[in-house]
């Protein structure tokens, strides 16, 4: 199908941008890589007479460090994430899951703001930068702030971003030295049915574990029952521990029946995937190729 | 094996024009004037139309007209080739969810598609019904009030629907006693089991040009069978057939999705309503609304022997043929046939259904009701096996049949090697197994046997020119199996010319001879024999010049590249037809005409050659997640002779790798009269991804088959073992047993908790 006729803006700047934004109110949307967004229109599930460009603003493109952040522009794709020498460096776990997300059309155009800002909730990335302690700038007229990526999603295709604030960067604090993460996601369908994200972060001999729990629900899920659970335990004894904390959390997740399977299913599967994602990010088992 | 086969292939000619992007697709057609037009579609499963207001759409600047239900009265509304019971557009009635109600015709596809929300559509919804056995209750609501059958119009035969049912096919067949062997037998294994719908996803999605001229009527089509069109449109628009024209540019996929006659009738319509040319391209979600696999109910009885030697088999089928007949009548009978499998069954009974529902209609798919079949009928032989102890590869060979015996007595005997097939299969897999050892994989093996249902009806023009070039013109239809690539290897063979010289036109009804159509595995063994014919028959005219001209024998002349010899002399083309011309111009044209009475009768009997398959699968399993993967698959086929590697080892796979779809991810679901995954994003077709790393094709080459140097059909043959293989190797190695398709994760991860749960 053909989306609805609509004026396409592009603009050269930021401020540019917050003037189109503020001037077309409901009748506007950011338009990044467009592999969410165009498919919906041509689906007619939305319509808006204006789509504002991002991609010829400067500056919302790449990655640097700084202050000890890996500091990602919102329009960078997957792709150009999973090749990118820091990421590889510093969060190895987020550039393989870029390199596994859809296909390589959608890895070259989608973009990481693009995602996040859409909210669909069969993604791979909201877990992870979460379970990363990922920040997210928020620019509009009046100026930026930070949310975090735990806050950002509030639901199915609903975020806090506010109708004329763009998203501009994601920040994630470089991890220690020590720190080790994981994601497992698995799903029959196109679109990941669940997918766990793990950190082990050993502070000063003591192991921390962070896991948050993504697509299975409309916005990812900490799940501190576990975290709580392993605390100070170390890989080796993680044994039975991991295996029950993970099934007993899994039990607790918001999940329905779709497409994707059955909610006890999922549920399952998000138990399988918390032991496996905890295990790698503990070193205990070789990273799998997610399916 | 003939020497052609082994000469160096020059590259497919239609591969170059694809890659360069100067192929014409239907997709591509231009036609001056030519409007575009958009389909609204039923959104509930069942209902009367009480209103269609149009106004506010035909208000749309851009929009040239809209074509409801009340246009067409003055027509002959209704077609179908079985029952005539399809109407060109919804009249006063709509019985599936997608079911055209309107077109609109504007200026531009946008605007026709923004004039579909302008429509007001008043229904008043109907009771309905989406599965085929409640389809069939006393109380279900029934689709079809009555039901007028149409005997030989395109098929041979005649449906035989149970009237003031859903029932619109019911076929039965027997011989011997089944309940008797049934009492004579050991054991008896009765087993069900469920096979989905399954959308074809050709990839280039269904598209029509139509356009009124000259008292006439002219479609670009991307239509499988030229001819089956040209004579729906013939009755719909009451012209004469003469004054129809069907071209059928390159064809992006259709799978028998695309075969006799789908969106042809209603672009046309469309086009005689607006009295300029129409174009309708659909989206890839469409033409899943237009057709799909008809899904199954498959209930397998099969007495045997404590040796495994099988004394009766029963079948019953029971397929969900959606709102009209479409091709289903043909379906339900071939899938009764193909549960028979390549086996001696000395006492049978089948029995088939299909039935209406409120569905996207059924129709024909690669082998079609093939795979169904074969789904129940191969998973049931690994059951036996398992409760007999015995290999299931053994009791396969046990109950084989050799060739030259029968499947059933009124069927040709078995023409192929089925054993050797197998045997071939599991060398193969040995030899994989060699060169990447790797201890973990589950086996399974499955195979099939198919009863093409060919109708011998086909003709072909051959124009050899003066220059030494020939012209191939057929309606055999090029859709991505590279026909014409064949046809230009039979005619240069044929006529002793090298292949570069011959050129394979543009199907053209005008021009071209009639042809049942492209499909069943038939348009190489046929247009090959058609070849052979006007071959004969050029070689012959040929001569006849030459004994005028030059004083040779007749029966001594024979073609070179580029001429004729007779004894040790040879001319040029050009210089016997400027000797039997006058003129330095001119051409000989043979004609090829098959029917059923060519090659003495040999081509009545059906089928007119076996298609058959053995597939070996090694399966991996995640026993968490429940996920299979396929690391390694052979498929073996007899398919008599290799007309062209690439291309006959690429339908193979082709035909396999969709046959790993429907096993593991393809299903078009419903909730609610709804289809709720009609579409690429939730409807999973396979990628590279899931493509077995280790694939091996295996193609006998007998020389047994009917056309050719011993060729037969091929392509359909390969979808049929997998999704069995893969179920047995899970058999075998977990002990479940999954009688339902798709093998999802979730599907195979619930029946290992089944198994754990009670030991």
């Amino acid at each position: 199908m053909l989306p609805h006729r609509f004026q396409y803006h592009r603009p050269d700047n930021l401020e540019q941008v917050f003037e189109l934004l503020d001037r077309y109110g409901d009748d506007v949307a950011p338009y990044a890589g467009g592999t969410e967004l165009l498919l919906a229109l041509k689906a007619r599930v939305l319509r808006y007479e204006h789509l504002v460009d991002l991609k010829r603003v400067p500056g919302l493109k790449g990655v640097c460090e700084s202050d000890g952040q890996i500091v990602i522009g919102a329009l960078s794709s997957h792709f150009s994430l999973a090749t990118d020498p820091i990421v590889k460096r510093l969060v190895p776990a987020y550039a393989a899951l870029s390199d596994n997300i859809a296909n390589i059309r959608v890895r070259v155009s989608g973009t990481i703001g693009g995602n996040l800002c859409f909210a669909e909730p069969h993604a791979d990335p909201p877990a992870m930068l979460a379970a990363l302690g990922a920040s997210l700038t928020l620019r509009g007229r009046d100026g930026q702030r930070r949310v975090a990526m735990a806050d950002f999603i509030e639901g199915e295709f609903t975020t806090v971003r506010g109708p004329a604030e763009v998203l501009t960067e994601v920040r994630i604090p470089a991890p220690a030295a020590s720190a080790r993460y994981a994601y497992c996601s698995f799903g029959h369908l196109e679109r990941p049915a669940v997918g766990i994200a793990a950190g082990y972060c050993p502070e000063r001999g003591t192991p921390h574990y962070r896991i948050w729990a993504g697509a299975i629900a409309g916005r990812p899920a900490q799940l501190r029952s576990v975290e709580d659970a392993l605390e100070g335990v170390p890989p080796d004894k993680l044994g039975d521990v991991l295996a029950e904390a993970a099934s007993a959390a899994a039990q607790e997740l918001p999940a329905h029946d779709d497409l994707q399977g059955s909610a006890d299913y999922k549920r399952h599967l998000a138990a399988v995937l918390t032991r496996r994602a905890v295990e790698q990010a503990a070193g205990l088992q070789p990273r799998r190729k997610a399916a | 094996m003939s020497e052609a086969s082994h000469r160096a292939q020059p590259p497919r000619r239609d591969f170059f024009e694809k890659v360069t992007g100067s192929a014409e697709f239907i997709s591509d057609v231009v036609v001056p004037g030519m409007l575009q037009g958009r389909i609204l579609r039923s959104t509930i499963p069942h209902g009367r139309i009480r209103n269609v207001d149009v106004s506010a759409a035909l208000a749309l600047p851009g929009v040239e007209a809209v074509l409801t239900g009340e246009d067409i009265a003055g027509l002959n509304n209704h077609w179908g080739l079985f029952l005539n019971d399809r109407p060109v557009i919804a009249i006063d009635r709509v019985r599936y969810v997608g079911e055209p109600v309107a077109v609109v015709v504007a200026v531009d596809e946008r605007t026709a598609e923004d004039a579909l929300d302008l429509i007001d559509v008043d229904y008043e919804t109907l009771p309905f019904v989406t599965d085929a056995v409640e389809a069939m209750a006393e109380d279900a609501p029934v689709l079809h009030e009555k039901s007028e059958t149409l005997k030989d119009f395109y098929f041979k035969g005649e449906a035989k629907p149970v009237p003031g049912t859903n029932i619109f096919q019911k076929y039965e067949y027997a011989h011997g006693d089944v309940e008797r062997a049934f009492a004579d037998a050991g054991r008896v294994f009765e087993d069900t089991f469920s096979f989905p719908m399954i959308f074809h996803y050709a990839m280039e999605p269904h598209c029509v040009v139509a356009s009124f001229a000259d008292g006439g009527l002219t479609l670009w089509s991307c239509g499988q069978a030229p001819t089956a069109i040209q004579k729906v449109l013939s009755r719909v628009f009451d012209l004469p057939l003469a004054k129809i024209r069907i071209i059928t540019p390159y064809v992006g996929g259709g799978f028998g999705g695309k075969a006799s006659v789908k969106i042809d009738p209603l672009v046309a319509a469309a086009a005689w309503k607006v009295g300029r040319p129409v174009r309708i391209c659909l989206s890839i979600s469409e033409s899943m609304l237009t057709c799909r696999r008809l899904s199954a109910s498959i209930t397998v009885r099969t007495g045997v022997r404590a040796d495994g030697t099988i004394l009766g088999k029963a079948v019953r089928v029971v397929m969900n043929g959606g709102a009209y007949a479409d091709t289903g009548p043909a379906v339900a009978i071939k899938a009764a046939n193909r549960a028979i499998g390549p086996y001696h069954v000395p006492n049978l009974k089948l029995e088939a259904y299909a039935v209406y529902t409120n569905t996207v209609p059924g129709a024909a798919f690669r082998s079609i009701g093939g795979p169904q079949a074969v789904w129940a009928s191969e998973s049931q032989m690994d059951i036996i096996a398992g409760a007999l102890g015995i290999d299931p590869v053994e009791l396969r060979y046990r109950n084989m049949l050799k060739p030259g015996e029968t499947v059933r007595p009124d069927l040709r005997p078995i023409d192929v090697d089925m054993a050797e097939a197998l045997g071939q299969a599991s060398q193969a897999m040995s030899r994989l197994d060699a060169a990447g050892p790797d201890a973990g994989l589950m086996k399974g093996v499955a195979v099939g046997a198919s009863d093409p249902g060919i109708m011998a009806v086909a003709a072909v023009l051959v124009r050899l020119k003066i220059d030494g070039s020939v012209l191939v013109i057929s309606n055999s239809v090029e859709i991505g199996q590279g026909i014409r690539e064949v046809l230009r290897t039979f005619a240069a063979e044929l006529l002793n010319q090298p292949a570069e010289a011959v050129y394979v036109m543009t199907p053209d009804t005008a021009l071209a001879p009639f042809d049942w159509g492209t499909g069943a595995s038939r348009s190489s063994v046929m247009m090959g024999m058609a070849i052979e014919d006007a071959a004969i028959d050029i070689r012959r005219q040929l001569a006849d010049m030459a004994a005028a001209a030059f004083g040779v024998a007749a029966e001594t002349v024979s073609l070179c590249p580029g001429g004729i010899v007779a004894g040790d002399r040879q001319w040029p083309f050009a210089e016997l037809l400027h000797a039997h011309y006058g003129i330095d111009s001119g051409e000989v044209i043979g004609i090829g005409r098959i029917s059923p009475h060519s090659r003495d009768g040999r081509l009545m009997q059906a089928p007119l050659f076996w298609e058959t398959a053995a597939g070996m699968c090694g399966v991996e399993l995640d026993e968490e997640t429940g996920e299979v993967r396929v690391r390694r698959y052979v498929s073996v086929a007899d398919v008599g002779r290799v007309l062209n590697r690439a291309s006959a080892e690429g339908q193979d796979e082709g035909a396999a790798i969709q046959g790993l779809g429907h096993a593991l991810s393809e299903e078009l679901v419903y909730e609610d009269g709804q289809p709720v995954n009609a579409s690429m994003i939730d409807y999973h077709v396979p990628t590279i991804d899931e493509v077995p790393e280790d694939f091996l094709t295996v193609l006998i080459e007998s020389g047994t088959g009917p056309g050719p140097g011993g060729a037969r059909g091929m392509g359909e043959g390969a979808i049929l073992p997998v999704a069995p293989a893969i179920a047995n190797a899970l058999a075998s190695r977990h002990g479940i047993r999954i009688r339902d398709l798709p093998l999802t994760p979730e599907r195979v991860w619930r029946a290992l908790q089944e198994k754990k749960a009670k030991p």
